[in-house]
């Protein structure tokens, strides 16, 4: 009952904050866009025609391929522009949490701190799953009437959208618990982002640099930190081929992920409020 | 051995589920005489304590981040409050009222000593379940409603859903909110905050009630109503706990009080015996300026209210002489009474003595 309690209230202030219903907005304008402005005419499993703005195209390719594209589109949204705005948003619910007057009550009642954290966590990792989940099932339902093509290999998105967002959540809430600064927790978070696809590029960096320390530095920190980039490659590699690699950037994100969370949870534990 | 296994035990989880662990072996038997040291270190005072609060040697360091100076919010304070009275924390500013009651609430950590409520150890989370809490300059989230920010609260507190949807729109009508239960709080005046702040203190029935300057921002009217809600709490057998600055509240409310002076309990006991001391209240009709000019000197204090004057007189003397002087100008007396020493004199005398 606390649980769902806390999760409530993420969902409500989540509600109550305009990004979130911008987020909201962008995905329910794609689902839109393919709903009334893409229109697919098949002959015999392949694009007759594929007509946008009132603009026709002849097509004769693949049908499935072509899904596959769109699948590949929406998820390299989710997990660009999506990833992005859903961090920004996310960064003020937990410095929010810490403010003078609220904590102090949350903290009177009889439940622990690790609880306390923890509903607030998962209430927002819910309100950001159920986004990703409301448009790649929207357009994945339109798709399916358009084209006939029900392919459930979209919904690795969802997967592995919502896994990326949870480790990346839990470097917004170490920051918000540490610095309870929502712009902190946004540049720093952003800032793994982008580092990532830098990260990525190991074996070109091994060949450059001169010096087995750098390397092997190098090579730290690609371990380390967050594989955001190649897991959007292994979800696009997923959806447009159906295979699905690449372990060891998910366990990796994962320890980090569960790093950040856990030490999170001990600077919240040892806080005066 | 079994000692020290205890004990890492305790330190690792020091945080409520120990003290169950502790809790059941005790009713399972266990008198294993290093447990049974282990337990009373851990916690000196049995669960069904006849004291509501109980700290002992309670100190809170605060050190600055860069010279590593300390502030000693609060300094060995041992506090009892028994179980159903309403007990007045007072103290200048910067005494270190707020720490005290935030280390009630585990929401600060002390460096030193033990604070008991009910007999729990206050970093147990169970220990919480019988506060009602009302904060000072509490800042409720404005994306609730009245009705929704009860239960919130109450389910935090435990409250079933059932039991939600019977208690709010009666804590509700408590506060005389029930018309406002399903606006936004952020259309809330100050006063309307407060008292849907004590219905969220009040709405899992607790045993113990820790107010925060719980009429700040509230209108007289207001004021009264929320002295009769905790007059009724106190009938019912609940502990009041009140953190204020206005003494006139308190002296009205309280029977016990501290007050707490540089982090230290400066002076504690029972309002009536130590507000005892001779002196006469006058309460009369506001007489002209000259003639209240006058009084005001003879008078040890004055306040004027709502077209009267009250006059505080040290002796029987002074107190005639100044009925005498009203009279002759035709004033209204409307009350005459012997009083001890107001609570103010008694602060004044206390934190200007330390």
């Amino acid at each position: 009952m606390v649980t769902l309690a806390l999760i409530r209230d993420t969902f409500r202030e989540a509600l109550a904050r305009k990004i979130f219903w911008v987020l909201f907005g962008l995905s329910t304008l794609m689902i839109l866009f393919f709903l009334f402005l893409l229109r697919i005419d098949i002959v015999e499993g392949a694009t007759a025609t594929v007509s946008l703005f009132g603009q026709h195209s002849r097509g004769n390719e693949n049908v499935d391929r072509m899904v596959r594209g769109v699948y590949g589109g929406i998820a390299t949204f989710l997990y660009s522009f999506g990833m992005f705005l859903a961090v920004f948003a996310s960064a003020g619910l937990v410095p929010s949490v810490l403010e003078p007057g609220r904590i102090e009550l949350l903290l009177s009642k009889p439940l622990s701190r690790t609880h306390l954290l923890l509903g607030r966590y998962l209430g927002n990792v819910l309100v950001v799953t159920l986004n990703t989940v409301y448009l790649v099932l929207g357009v994945w339902i339109i798709l399916g009437v358009k084209t006939g093509i029900w392919s459930p290999v979209f919904f690795v998105a969802i997967a592995t959208t919502t896994f990326i967002f949870a480790v990346l959540l839990a470097v917004v809430v170490l920051v918000g618990v540490t610095l309870e600064s929502a712009a902190a927790a946004t540049m720093i978070t952003v800032a793994l982002m982008i580092i990532s696809p830098i990260l990525a590029q190991t074996n070109l960096m091994m060949r450059l640099l001169s010096s087995e320390w750098s390397r092997n530095l190098w090579r730290t920190l690609y371990y380390v930190f967050p594989k955001v980039y190649e897991l959007g490659k292994i979800t696009l590699d997923a959806i447009q081929s159906g295979t699905f690699g690449g372990f060891t950037a998910i366990w990796t994100s994962a320890l980090f992920g569960i790093a950040m969370l856990g030490r999170a949870l001990w600077v919240f534990q040892r806080r005066d409020f | 051995m079994v000692e020290d296994v205890i004990r890492i035990y305790v330190l690792l989880s020091y945080d409520g589920r120990s003290h169950e662990c502790l809790r059941h072996n005790v009713h399972a038997g266990n008198k294993h005489p290093a447990f049974l040291r282990i337990l009373v270190r851990v916690n000196p005072v049995p669960a069904d304590s006849e004291y509501a609060i109980q700290t002992q040697d309670l100190t809170k360091i605060y050190r600055t981040r860069w010279t590593g100076r300390e502030v000693r919010a609060i300094d060995g304070v041992s506090l009892r409050v028994p179980k159903g009275t309403i007990f007045g924390l007072l103290g200048p500013n910067g005494a270190g009222k707020t720490t005290f009651v935030k280390t009630l609430l585990s929401a600060v950590r002390p460096n030193h000593g033990s604070a008991l409520i009910f007999g729990r150890n206050a970093s147990d989370p169970a220990a919480r379940r019988p506060i009602g809490y009302l904060p000072e300059n509490h800042r409720f989230p404005t994306y609730f409603t009245g009705a929704g920010m009860l239960d919130f609260y109450a389910s935090l507190s435990g409250v079933s859903a059932a039991q939600r949807k019977k208690l709010i729109p009666e804590q509700l009508e408590l506060v005389g909110l029930s018309q406002w239960g399903e606006m936004r709080i952020g259309k809330y005046s100050k006063g309307m905050l407060q008292r849907l702040g004590l219905a969220q203190a009040l709405i899992h029935s607790p045993s113990i009630l820790i107010l925060d300057e719980p009429t700040d921002g509230v209108d007289p009217v207001g004021r009264r109503e929320i002295r009769e809600i905790l007059g009724r709490c106190e009938s019912q057998g609940v502990t009041i706990f009140v953190n204020s600055h206005l003494l006139a509240e308190i002296e009205t409310l309280c029977r016990e009080i501290a007050i707490l002076h540089k982090g230290k309990v400066a002076l504690s006991g029972k309002m009536q015996d130590l507000t005892a001391g001779k002196g006469y209240r006058l309460t009369v009709t506001k007489p002209s300026d000259a003639l209240t000019e006058e009084l005001r000197a003879r008078a040890t204090s004055l306040a004027v209210r709502d077209g009267m004057i009250d006059l505080q007189f040290s002796t029987r003397e002074l107190v005639n002489a100044a009925l005498d002087l009203l009279r002759a100008q035709h004033c209204e007396v409307e009350s005459l009474m012997p009083t001890t020493s107001t609570l103010e004199e008694v602060f004044v005398r206390t934190v200007e003595k330390k």
